[in-house]
């Protein structure tokens, strides 16, 4: 049976980790089920874990409801199968594994990089992020809470997808963006590419972390904060020194967010299940968004980067995110779309760019579309409702778009070049280079690290063949550095990327810490 | 879960969106970012007067994170 939605679970895991009360949960899904069909959806649960579900999809069920190697084989599966428009992953990481990368940033603080990054991929199972470049599927993961068994909650969010309307545009137009005193030039860039203006943005500090109702209420959440692993709050920055107040807390948004609204956060660990227990009980902010009635969160589970001046990297992805949103994407392909984008702008990802890619994700039912498409006026007449029996769209513009979505995963997968480490060194003159520059800047040298460009094999076809040569001759060098601490001065970290092609320097890049 | 080490200061997360000074433990196995349960990651005064001080204590290991739930300084 074909499928527009699947919803992939580990049914086991959820009956033990809801005992009595999974019927609740469900019920619940079923109540999804029925409204997607009601919105034209045909929607199918598959349990990863059932022998006669991955048997009609000509999969293996998966014994080991944590081993990430069989559920993305399970899920690779069902998604060959039935080729689903939206694929759902219902529950949080102890339901369905994420997938652990390695870490790109190597020393930054992460040993890994839990992810749903390879579940958009076709690509098979691996831990080099470098292997799924080119994401294809439409996903998203509706959680419940890490360790805790708590139906009410996971019931609820069922509901809120169950239960979801399109808004028009000017719904989402008022905007609640905070930032990071530090980062407020940063942060208004972004807002004034997406709402034409920065107006409306807060800082903190002087601001948070009690914000009005009015500010909480609007539909549309930008926020660039500092966060912390298993941290139900957000930290904001002055301008000139290091401190972290407190600039948005899990505990004061409950009641408080409108039904329907989206939030990019481009905050460390900013989407990150944790089970609450590790804060007191105290669930995370994406999760305490998510139970007041939001839609969908797209955040990160590690540490993020960005640059201080201008855009990159975290601002880049949650922008692109939220314009496809405004747009009147559906959540799951505003976040496949996202990923897309900030692929494409690169000849080849660098360990920041490759970690970017892997820990922002989308939590949320992704076939939810907060903004209502605005139809053509030929939609209005007769002759296409009579075509599409009354349909305020062609019912083969989704597949269509996914049409699109596909080539351009497979374009990026099979064209796009990523660091990997290398023992190499720099050129000398490389060398002297980056130690006059961080002498210029002030630097202090911490470490270096090279890297080869490594890009698919095969790629260089059509008139890539141009570029084969410099393309296999590509490296990527960093010095990190930290400035003198200045009288009044914040120490801040700055690295110095040079990018190096026939022994010759070809780019020079210098990112400050956020 | 009990440990106990050495708590020094240290650049914490380099060159991330949320670099910061911060307090490690440094037990005679691994080094864990330090932070209490309830306080702000990036830095609590309330274990600021830890630095430079031996203490024990039980906490939740997270990465390479520690997050204390009690501690005791054993030799200051």
């Amino acid at each position: 049976m074909p499928a527009d939605k699947v919803i992939v679970t580990n049914v086991s895991a959820l009956k033990a980790k809801y005992g009595k009360t999974y019927p609740r949960v469900q019920a619940a899904i079923s109540r999804l089920v029925v409204a997607d069909r009601k919105r034209g959806l045909t929607t199918r649960l598959l349990a990863l874990d059932s022998a006669a579900d991955m048997r009609s999809v000509k999969g293996v069920a998966v014994s080991e409801g944590l081993d990430q190697r069989q559920v993305k084989a399970a899920i690779d599966a069902v998604h060959t199968a039935l080729q689903p428009e939206y694929l759902m992953i219902l529950g949080a990481p102890d339901v369905v594994p994420m997938q652990e990368l390695s870490n790109p940033m190597r020393g930054d603080g992460d040993d890994v990089v839990p992810s749903d990054l390879p579940y958009a991929c076709a690509a098979p199972h691996g831990r080099n992020p470098r292997g799924f470049l080119g994401p294809t599927r439409v996903v998203g993961r509706l959680p419940d809470l890490l360790g805790k068994g708590d139906a009410g909650y996971l019931v609820r969010l069922l509901s809120t997808a169950a239960r979801y309307r399109s808004r028009a545009r000017s719904d989402y137009q008022e905007y609640f963006g905070i930032s990071a005193e530090k980062w407020k030039g940063s942060t208004g860039l972004s807002l004034t590419k997406l709402f034409g203006a920065s107006a409306a943005m807060e800082t903190i500090p002087p601001k948070g972390p009690k914000w009005r109702d009015a500010e909480l209420e609007r539909r549309l959440h930008f926020i660039n904060c500092h966060g912390g692993a298993s941290d139900p709050d957000f930290y904001g920055e002055p301008a000139r020194r290091e401190a972290f107040p407190t600039a948005h807390s899990a505990k004061l948004l409950k009641r408080k967010i409108a039904n329907g609204t989206v939030i990019a956060a481009e905050c460390c660990y900013g989407a990150e299940l944790y089970d609450p227990s590790d804060s007191g009980g105290q669930a995370g902010i994406c999760s305490t968004y998510l139970y007041d009635g939001a839609y969908g969160f797209f955040g990160s589970t590690t540490i993020a980067y960005g640059p201080s001046e201008g855009n990159g990297q975290a601002d880049l992805i949650c922008q692109y995110f939220i314009e496809a949103v405004l747009g009147g994407a559906s959540l799951g392909r505003a976040a496949l779309e996202a990923r897309q984008r900030f692929a494409a702008a690169y000849t080849h990802l660098d360990p920041a760019d490759l970690k970017t890619m892997a820990q922002f994700y989308l939590l949320g039912d992704p076939s939810v579309h907060p903004v209502g498409a605005v139809s053509h006026a030929l939609a209005r007449t007769k002759a296409f409702s009579a075509a599409f029996k009354g349909a305020k769209s062609s019912p083969g513009t989704r597949a269509l778009r996914r049409e699109r979505l596909v080539r351009t995963g497979t374009n990026l997968q099979q064209t796009l070049g990523a660091v990997e480490r290398a023992r190499r060194n720099e050129p000398a003159a490389v060398k002297r280079l980056l130690a006059a520059a961080a002498r210029e800047s002030g630097l202090q040298e911490i470490a270096r690290e090279s890297y080869a460009v490594e890009f698919p094999k095969g790629v260089q076809k059509g008139e890539l063949k141009i570029f084969e040569k410099a393309r296999r001759s590509r490296s990527v060098h960093v010095l990190l550095g930290e400035r003198a601490k200045g009288k009044g001065k914040a120490r801040a970290v700055t690295a110095l990327i040079a990018t190096v092609q026939d022994g010759e320097l070809v780019h020079l890049r210098r990112v400050h810490q956020r | 879960m009990e440990y106990a080490g050495i708590v020094q200061r240290r650049r914490l997360s380099t060159g991330s969106k949320s670099e910061h000074e911060g307090l490690v433990l440094v037990t005679s196995s691994a080094e864990y970012a330090l932070r209490r349960q309830g306080g702000n990651p990036f830095w609590d005064e309330e274990l600021a007067p830890l630095e430079g001080k031996r203490i024990e204590c039980d906490g939740l290991l997270r990465g390479h994170q520690l997050i204390m739930t009690r501690w005791k300084v054993i030799e200051g």
